[in-house]
């Protein structure tokens, strides 16, 4: 056998990589040290002036709390859903756990882009089901515009975010549940604990590793989305749910700069290498363990 | 008594989890006048199944549709076929890299789209690749090829190795006993593999918006995700719309649940 057919056979998938995804991420960071605009195309070396002007933008700093509370509020509330979920479901074993679960599962199945389509029209303000069904019960008084309105539409997107999400918490928490050895449970029965402490010491010690994975896992994800808020609001009104993918489409195809945008790119890429270094030693522990 | 309470329980959170979705099906089948009609009404009296037919000719969808299978189906092939040679490469060889080659793909699965997105634009601009289904192609191969690398690579490692070295004692050559012996082991494997590479791509939104300028080029996801929808607008068809492109993931994932969650967990921990 030759030394080097691995290497042949390796090379295909690494070009591909290599063009497609490296040399981006360097010539991401030579843009970002130069004056280009899309139009125009590069002109000077700014140094670290592209790095500056994103900073000194108070919209950066809107998105990135946005980007921040969508992640974290998201990928929490999915967890707890899910969690709900999956101990539902893990309760009742046989057929009627798998036809539920195909259903609790379908909001993950299909595109992001139909999920916040779908939540849009619920949420539209004059034939939106949501404000009628308000009204009807008197909890509202004329028809509010929840999505064009700065206090409510990152909510909005967020609820949308946690109903194409949490079904991936709850199956990866039904696997959890379901790893779970009986035993345990058998010992807790005989020495008379109750379902509460049963739960407690038991079930949750036991999903530890896979909540932690999750926790990290959606967060970065969740960060890394521009679905989602592009498709509902466009990061509106007057960027009140701007979110830093979306920000970096903004600078760069709407207002055509490109160094301002490639700026963007690298602090994102920073902070999501940070969170992935996090998940790697998560999942280190968990091998470990 | 208790089951039945549990069963009811379960139908109720079913119908509430599943209400968005229901809502753009029940929205799908209304004529434009219903669809603006107060009070909404979840079956309209009216009902039709006509904006599944106007969509294709009074909005792109049939170019949309056409795009995307173009799209998909391409990058899924182009995906298995690169894919499968790394996939092998890992699994029956040891070689000086090994290790550092696999975690190269592993992060780059991690890579943020929004990271990469302006020098890819570049790229294509000047290789006279932007708003083409090529460009798009490409560029969704690499997002894909992770991801199938791994699945690959686990489902060749399965394939015992003896029954290889027989093939190789019988004179075939590396890629005859890749091709005669491995491929066709591996197949449900590989099946599963594809669709999960379609799918990927038949969904993607964010590198089809940006690359992609014009209704001869752009995939349904992206006439989804652009449509405002302000007053009177055609909510129904974009409903439909949005129904017909979610049939392929649904369909599929009914089909083949467990291999669909098993690798949605490895996708997730590896």
């Amino acid at each position: 056998m030759k030394k080097s057919t691995p290497y042949l056979l390796l090379l295909p998938a690494l070009l591909f990589t290599l063009f497609v995804l490296v040399y981006p991420l360097v010539q991401n960071l030579i843009n970002s040290a130069r004056e280009v605009s899309l139009i125009r195309g590069a002109n000077g070396w700014v140094g670290a002036g592209n790095y500056l002007r994103v900073f000194q933008d108070s919209l950066f700093w809107v998105s990135f709390r946005n980007t921040a509370l969508y992640a974290l509020l998201g990928t929490l509330l999915s967890l707890l859903i899910g969690m709900g979920f999956a101990l539902l479901l893990n309760a009742r074993a046989g057929k009627v756990t798998t036809v539920f679960s195909f259903l609790y599962t379908i909001p993950w199945v299909i595109s992001p882009v139909v999920a916040g389509f779908a939540w849009k029209w619920l949420l539209n303000d004059h034939f939106g089901i949501i404000n009628y069904w308000l009204i009807s019960a008197g909890l509202l008084r004329e028809n509010y515009t929840w999505l064009g309105n700065p206090g409510t539409a990152l909510l909005c997107v967020t609820i949308a975010r946690v109903w194409q999400f949490y079904p991936f918490a709850m199956v990866m928490f039904l696997a959890g549940l379901q790893a779970i050895p009986q035993e345990q449970y058998e010992a807790a029965a005989v020495d008379g604990a109750t379902a509460f402490r049963r739960f407690f010491h038991i079930t949750l010690p036991n999903l530890r590793t896979v909540t932690s994975v999750l926790l990290v896992l959606g967060v970065i994800w969740s960060f890394n989305d521009f679905n989602m808020v592009f498709v509902m609001t466009r990061g509106g009104p007057i960027n009140a749910s701007m979110v830093l993918p979306v920000l970096v489409r903004e600078y760069s195809f709407v207002f055509f700069d490109l160094g301002k945008g490639s700026a963007l790119s690298t602090v994102i890429f920073l902070l999501l290498a940070s969170l992935s270094f996090v998940y790697i030693k998560v999942l280190a522990k968990r091998q470990s363990a | 008594m208790k089951r039945t309470a549990t069963i009811f329980l379960l139908t109720i959170l079913a119908f509430l989890v599943l209400l968005p979705f229901l809502w753009t099906v029940s929205t799908s089948l209304k004529p434009l006048p219903e669809v603006n009609r107060y009070p909404p009404e979840w079956i309209s009296p009216a009902i039709t199944f006509s904006p599944y037919v106007d969509m294709f000719f009074f909005l792109p969808f049939s170019i949309y549709t056409l795009n995307s299978l173009l799209v998909a189906s391409s990058a899924t092939v182009l995906t298995l076929i690169v894919g499968s040679l790394a996939g092998y490469a890992f699994s029956r060889f040891e070689f000086a890299g090994k290790r550092a080659f696999l975690l190269l793909f592993l992060l780059s699965q991690m890579l943020p789209g929004a990271s990469v997105i302006i020098p890819l634009f570049q790229l294509a601009r000047d290789a006279g690749l932007y708003d083409t289904h090529v460009g798009l192609i490409l560029v969704h191969t690499a997002i894909l090829l992770p991801f199938v690398i791994w699945l690959l690579y686990g489902f060749f490692s399965a394939i015992p190795r003896e029954i290889e070295d027989a093939a190789l004692i019988d004179g075939c050559s590396r890629l005859d006993a890749l091709r005669r012996v491995i491929l066709p082991l591996a197949l449900p494997g590989i099946g599963a593999t594809a669709i999960f590479a379609f799918l990927g791509s038949w969904n993607e939104f964010f590198f089809a918006l940006i690359l992609t300028a014009s209704d001869s080029t752009r995939t349904i996801p992206v006439g989804i995700g652009l449509f405002i929808g302000e007053y009177n607008d055609v909510w129904n068809q974009m409903s439909a719309a949005a129904v017909l492109f979610s049939f392929p993931p649904l369909l599929l994932f009914l089909l083949m649940r467990r291999t669909f969650i098993k690798g949605l967990v490895t996708g997730a921990i590896k």
